[in-house]
């Protein structure tokens, strides 16, 4: 095929697959499983011609919104639950020295492996008069993708499992304990944690700095956390797990679980709604 | 927009949403609810008393000791899944939610706080 027509049969393409709207009026742009979110996001754009503000929302609730105009992204109008995008949200207009910390931003939002949808809107006022902006090839050169891959969204990529969130604790090989194993689970977003109790009385991980005031705790208020997690869960002595922070879906949170006769109480830095219930289902196995 | 509208949005945006009640903790009462299956006063009523006990003492004090004061819990057991959520700028102001283990967590803790907020604005 003559790579000048690529362009032509793409948008072809595109406009031939049956869209899928979300509640909201939203647009799906790419299922879960998608081969390449972040592709499917710089399409979007590519297809953009006239001044828009692209609205691009995950499934688990992250946002970034774009004033694109002309194949170019002229600003970032908003981010909601992506660290770091201070610098391109202060910048009057997207210029290249913003182009790293927005291709990371994308990714942030295209890694989430949920549901990514687009709202459009009328640009802001702000818009007029702009036309530089930066060139949406460019961002896919960078990220090397394919602007015009026509095919690639027909091939949903099959859902893999989440990896092994890292994490220093090893668990050793027939290792069954509940509370080791929650807490490998929960990965870096667990940043301390010590068990009082059970078969793994003493274990830990994270700063001992933190450890050891955790330790102060558990030692002087174990039983009043006994009778908080009894009378929260109403099944006494039973599995139970609590997670306590300002928001839980960033910065700091407590948590507290008890399981087979130990109580673990460790400190949350981060979302840890993306992995509590994740590592507590499978630590149940 | 009624209470219980919102409250309807979010177990029809999230239907692994059980119950999902909006309650005033400083009163113990719930004050709307709206879920997938029938329920009891009596389990509103001890819902709401966990959610309460959720935001106690020790953790409470530990929390606010660590990193200030709690407004979002997720309670896991045996079965189900429990969020409480309370409002920043009226904390007796609560939703207090039963889901099933399947639900999208961090969709559904962003979609309630959105919930509470506009509760609390009267919105």
């Amino acid at each position: 095929m003559n790579r000048g027509t690529l362009p032509i049969v793409a948008r072809l393409t595109a406009l031939q697959t049956p869209a899928r709207l979300a509640p909201g009026g939203a647009r799906v742009v790419a299922e879960i499983g998608h081969r390449n979110p972040l592709a499917a996001i710089l399409r979007e754009v590519n297809e953009t011609i006239l001044a828009r503000s692209l609205c691009f929302e995950s499934g688990s609730g992250s946002s970034l919104t774009l004033e694109v105009a002309g194949r170019r992204v002229l600003r970032l109008t908003g981010a909601t639950g992506l660290a770091g995008a201070e610098t391109c949200l202060a910048a009057p207009v997207l210029e290249d020295e913003h182009k790293d910390a927005l291709i990371k931003l994308l990714q942030a939002l295209a890694a989430q492996r949920s549901e990514l949808r687009v709202m459009s809107a009328p640009p802001g006022r702000g818009s007029d008069g702009v036309s530089v902006g930066l060139p949406v090839a460019l961002l896919a050169d960078l990220c090397l993708i394919e602007l015009n891959d026509a095919g690639e969204a027909e091939e949903p990529e099959p859902v893999a499992e989440p990896p092994e969130p890292a994490t220093g604790v090893e668990i050793e090989a027939g290792d069954e304990a509940f509370l080791v194993r929650f807490a490998a689970r929960m990965g870096p977003t667990l940043a301390a944690w010590l068990i009082s109790g059970g078969s793994r009385d003493g274990k830990s991980d994270g700063p001992e700095e933190m450890v050891s005031h955790l330790r102060g705790f558990l030692d002087d208020e174990s039983e009043s956390i006994a009778r908080q997690l009894d009378l929260v869960s109403m099944v006494p002595a039973g599995p139970v797990c609590i997670a306590l922070g300002a928001a839980l879906s960033e910065g700091h949170g407590i948590l507290c679980a008890r399981a087979e006769g130990g109580t673990l109480l460790g400190v949350i830095e981060g979302d840890a709604t993306q992995s509590l219930l994740t590592a507590w289902n499978a630590a149940r196995g | 927009m009624a209470v219980s509208d919102h409250l309807g949005a979010v177990v029809k945006a999230y239907p692994q949403a059980r119950i999902v009640a909006f309650a005033d903790l400083s009163s113990r009462m719930v004050l709307a609810s709206h879920g997938n299956q029938a329920v009891t006063q009596e389990k509103l009523d001890a819902l709401c008393e966990q959610a309460r006990i959720a935001f106690d003492d020790p953790l409470f004090s530990l929390s606010v000791e660590a990193f200030g004061e709690p407004h979002a819990a997720v309670v896991m057991a045996l079965d189900g899944v429990q969020v409480f959520l309370r409002s920043e700028s009226e904390p007796a102001d609560a939703l207090v939610c039963v889901c099933d283990q399947t639900i999208d967590l961090p969709g559904f803790v962003a979609k309630i706080r959105e919930t509470l907020e506009k509760i609390t604005a009267g919105t």
